[in-house]
């Protein structure tokens, strides 16, 4: 794939010689409606497109039984370690599959973030910022579509698989709101349309020339923001057969470990590969206040294998280089074990970790100390993890938007790139 | 930055002063239009044209019933030539049976949002006709906002004590929306550490949820076929405060905090009777008793209070955004220092009218829809959906309610209903649509501070979704009388101009029309996407 434009470009393009229209105003467009700018395109394809994936993990995976384990301490829990192929690193043996992948992997043991319930820590690390009164902040899903998405594509920018966050486009506006497959990665309902190209168009030259009409003497951003969302839900048309992956399942599903997060996962790679900047793929369950080892017993081995398998993949198509897989909840859990085998919402100390685009793979960055209380050196907060993000995609995390009049940075001010661990 | 806390207890000469400042003074509509005004002249900005009589129907008919016209009530409008008209249609409006109900639902959006926290939320029909039945009596706001911080009674036969049920064993989530919903100040910062920028510290955060620590909510049983909550409230139990989440310790309990009002004196409890015991908890099925003393009904009569520096300057700001489309402040739930009006006289003085007016929301909204700045037109260049200066009209997308119920009254489903004889099966339910669907695609379509954020999902229903239903061959349907119509086909666009969007077409949209609709090719179909279009463009899916 490295070096050829994006397949869905093609598409458009064989759309184009299929069947043209012309408008009322002499422009060629095609029968869903992609606008065929060659200029855009080739732009396009001369920026060296980035992709990032993020995997969810809902509710706050324990760092304990991951990536930060204590082993012979009260806080350690039921679990062993094990080896990796990364020399002096040990990881869970929940994950025999990441533990051979560790040289991908750049993991931060030190986080410390300041959001510690759901809502607010799903904010928080969906966004890079804590709630506020005035600010709708973008997910960092949007932010990536506006910076890393080509605007001329068919396929929506940010996609999100059974995924939590609600924060969507923020003050960047309708245009970078997330489009979310169902739960097993399924176009949602309505996507398909019911009428022939030629009565769609039909109908769209009649509702096109009525917006026209409007647009002339009202000029509100929502009218043309409501224009602009019509047409790429025409141009989905286009594209409605990257979303259907039963084939695909068929073949890999076994290296994806036959799960629901594991086919999500798939999906992701698939976008990815057709030139979707960022997908999130969502895992749930974590918030284990009771029965943590239970509960990370039946979550963590379907999260390794599947994925080791999204690694691999990426890195067989040679897309790893240039997709950065971030692997995070909102919250870490306690050190201490409650009276209920369950561990609570905890981010004093927790871990994160990150693969491929711009970062250095086989490091362990952090530590906390030997119960995992606190952090014992190499801080990172949220703030200097979005900006390590951005920053390992190419993207300058002190551009500033406007939310109203008030310019807000990517990341939010005072945050420190973690350079440590860029590439 | 802490300037504000001596407010309470300056605050009741602040409030005399208001109230001396518009007595005997002129009327607030002319107040609004003069402030305005300022505004304008002080950032030479000019103002867009007075809105036309169409424009102005639809988007009165919008606020205040929650739907569009029909389309003899648009050509009734239309062709009035009392001077008088606007006048008189607020006026009748405002006695619609429909405003009790779309009031209830702005609010009842107002309380709960659209997807509350569970515990039989969803099903909230006694709280929304309770809320109805407060705007069909005018009962004075602070009157049944006291009501709903109060609680009395249960979930389906009074309905206020609704609200709490949302927050149940969660008193910090609670006090955070009354603080926000009812006086416009957000804690939420405070919560978990104490906030370099705003106001509050997080120890009187936790001294404000205090006040509410006590609650629980108690099923009383079921009454109309609905599980009925009650809110009880405990006589004992502190909230505990443990400092800033990043510094959390292990296994620290955290002190206990005392109940203190936002800004002002700490709350005074008669100390419990010796040797007095009380149940851990309230059966189930059984009305909880009213504690010795209650701490919820001291912050309800605090909240409320016509002295609280808050409560009527959140209240006239958050209807004024409801019509106006910005709030003075903006957000309208954040009336922060750090966050100034943009118009601070024309605040002061819509907080003293409502004020002087005891809380008489139907009479500030009359003022309000009869200024000359409600009534601008929404045409022009600025970009902005909410303009700052209010230049003209806002653009405001229609709710899920709104959009829904207007489809059924623009399609002549409505109409098919009265020429078959049936009924609706509920408010949101005609044949063929899934409310669940509507308020799905377009349940949230701004994003809580005012913007608009529907995007490509609310097309694909648009597109290829359910609302053909609604262009139905039914007869009574929009459909059925144009296509049977023997007038000529200019006469029938205008009907469907008329009927959908509350206005006549301009002779370019006519001809486009009539070319369309004239063909012999597949007419059906032409005339199905001609009023599919009308239905679904942005002069349909937004208010301005």
């Amino acid at each position: 794939m490295q070096g050829s434009c994006p397949r869905h470009e093609h598409v458009s393009r064989r759309s184009l010689l299929k069947g043209t229209l012309a408008t009322a105003s002499g422009a060629t467009v095609l029968n869903w409606g992609g606008l065929f700018q060659s200029q855009a395109i080739a732009e396009a394809a001369k920026r060296k497109k980035k992709h990032c994936i993020l995997l969810w993990l809902n509710g706050g995976c324990s760092q304990f039984e991951t990536f930060d384990m204590k082993i012979g301490r009260n806080t350690g829990g039921v679990f062993r370690d094990i080896s990796t192929n990364l020399p002096g690193a040990r990881v869970c043996e929940l994950m025999p599959s990441i533990s051979q992948r560790m040289d991908k992997l750049t993991v931060i043991r030190s986080m410390r973030t300041s959001q510690i319930d759901h809502p607010g820590g799903i904010y928080l690390m969906h966004t890079g910022y804590a709630r506020a009164a005035n600010v709708r902040f973008p997910e960092m899903g949007a932010i990536i579509a506006k910076y890393c998405g080509s605007p001329e594509a068919d396929l929506p920018d940010f996609v999100k698989i059974s995924s939590q966050g609600n924060a969507g486009a923020g003050f960047l506006g309708p245009r970078y709101q997330p489009f979310s497959l169902g739960r097993d990665g399924n176009l949602p309902p309505f996507s398909t349309s019911q009428l022939t190209p030629e009565k769609e168009s039909r109908r769209h030259r009649l509702r096109d020339f009525i917006e026209e009409q409007f647009a002339r003497t009202h000029k509100a951003d929502p009218a043309r923001m409501h224009r602009e969302a019509y047409d790429r839900a025409r141009r989905l048309q286009n594209v409605r057969h990257v979303f259907d992956t039963d084939d695909e399942w068929a073949k890999y599903g076994d290296k994806y470990g036959n799960t629901k997060f594991g086919r999500r996962c798939m999906i992701a790679r698939r976008l990815v590969e057709e030139g979707v900047s960022f997908v999130e793929v969502g895992q749930s369950g974590y918030d284990t206040h009771a029965d943590n080892f239970t509960g990370h017993k039946s979550l963590v081995p379907t999260m390794d294998r599947a994925w080791s398998a999204l690694l691999d993949d990426l890195e067989e198509r040679g897309l790893l280089q240039d997709t950065l897989v971030v692997w995070m909840g909102e919250i870490g859990r306690t050190p201490r074990i409650n009276n209920r085998s369950g561990r609570d919402h905890y981010v004093r100390s927790w871990s994160t970790a990150l693969a491929g685009c711009g970062v250095k793979g086989g490091l362990v960055y952090g530590e906390s100390d030997k119960d995992g209380i606190d952090v014992k050196d190499n801080p990172v907060t949220e703030g200097d993890f979005f900006g390590t993000i951005y920053k390992a995609l190419g993207v300058d995390p002190e551009i500033e938007n406007y939310s109203g009049v008030r310019p807000v940075p990517l990341a939010p001010f005072g945050h420190k790139v973690v350079t440590d661990i860029l590439a | 930055m802490r300037v504000l806390r001596p407010m309470v207890v300056s605050s009741c000469c602040l409030l005399a002063n208001m109230v001396a400042f518009t007595a005997n003074a002129e009327p607030l509509r002319d107040v609004i239009d003069a402030r305005i005004a300022a505004g304008w002249k002080s950032n030479g900005v000019t103002p867009a044209e007075r809105s036309t009589d169409a424009e102005f129907l639809r988007r009165v008919s919008l606020d205040v019933l929650g739907i569009v016209p029909t389309y003899d009530e648009a050509v009734a409008f239309l062709d009035d030539t009392d001077p008088d008209k606007r006048a008189k249609l607020i006026d009748r409006l405002l006695e619609h049976p429909r405003y009790a109900v779309h009031q209830a639902d702005v609010w009842d959006m107002v309380y709960f949002g659209r997807n509350p926290p569970g515990y039989g939320t969803d099903k909230r029909e006694g709280f929304q006709n309770w809320l109805a039945e407060q705007f069909r009596s005018n009962t004075p706001y602070n009157v049944w906002a006291g009501k709903i911080l109060r609680a009395e009674g249960n979930t389906v036969e009074q309905g206020a004590p609704m609200f709490f049920v949302q927050f149940k064993r969660r008193p910090e989530d609670a006090i955070e929306a009354v603080t926000q919903k009812f006086l416009g100040v957000q804690l939420q910062c405070a919560r978990c550490h104490d906030h370099p920028f705003e106001e509050w510290t997080q120890l009187e955060f936790y001294g404000m949820a205090a006040y509410y620590t006590r609650l629980r909510v108690v099923d009383v049983g079921k009454k109309n076929k609905l599980t009925a909550f009650a809110i009880g409230e405990m006589n004992r139990g502190e909230v505990l405060f443990t400092g800033p989440v990043s510094e959390q310790e292990l296994g620290k309990k955290g002190t206990p905090v005392k109940p203190k009002f936002l800004g002002g004196e700490p709350f005074v409890e008669p100390e419990l009777p010796e040797g007095f015991e009380e149940p851990r908890n309230f059966p189930s099925g059984k009305v909880p008793p009213a504690p010795k003393t209650s701490r919820k009904n001291a912050l309800a009569d605090w909240v409320t209070a016509a002295d609280n520096p808050y409560f009527a300057k959140a209240a006239a700001n958050r209807i004024w955004a409801q019509f106006m489309g910005k709030g003075i402040v903006q957000p309208v739930d954040n009336l922060a220092d750090a966050n100034p009006p943009s118009h601070p006289e024309l605040l002061k003085q819509l907080t003293a009218s409502l004020v002087e007016n005891e809380f008489d929301l139907k009479q500030f909204m009359r003022e309000i829809l009869n200024s000359k700045s409600y009534q601008l037109s929404s045409s022009g260049p600025v970009t902005d959906a909410m303009p700052l200066l209010y230049q003209r009209a806002r653009y405001r997308p229609l709710s899920a309610e709104e959009l829904l119920e207007s489809w059924m009254t623009a399609s002549g489903y409505n109409d098919t209903l009265k020429a078959s004889g049936k009924e609706l099966e509920g408010r949101f339910r005609p044949r063929g649509i899934t409310w669940d669907y509507v308020r799905r695609f377009f349940g949230r379509p701004n994003d809580g501070v005012g913007n608009f954020q529907g995007g490509l999902h609310e097309h694909l229903y648009l597109n290829n979704g359910q609302i053909h239903q609604l262009i139905s061959k039914q007869k009574g349907s929009l459909y059925d009388t144009v296509f049977k119509s023997e007038q000529p086909w200019g006469k029938r666009v205008e009907r469907m101009y008329l009927q959908l969007l509350s206005r006549r077409p301009p002779p370019p949209e006519t001809e486009k029309f009539v070319a369309h609709l004239s063909s012999d090719d597949d007419p059906q179909g032409r005339l199905h996407e001609a009023i599919w279009t009308l239905m679904t463009c942005s002069e349909f899916r937004f208010n301005h």
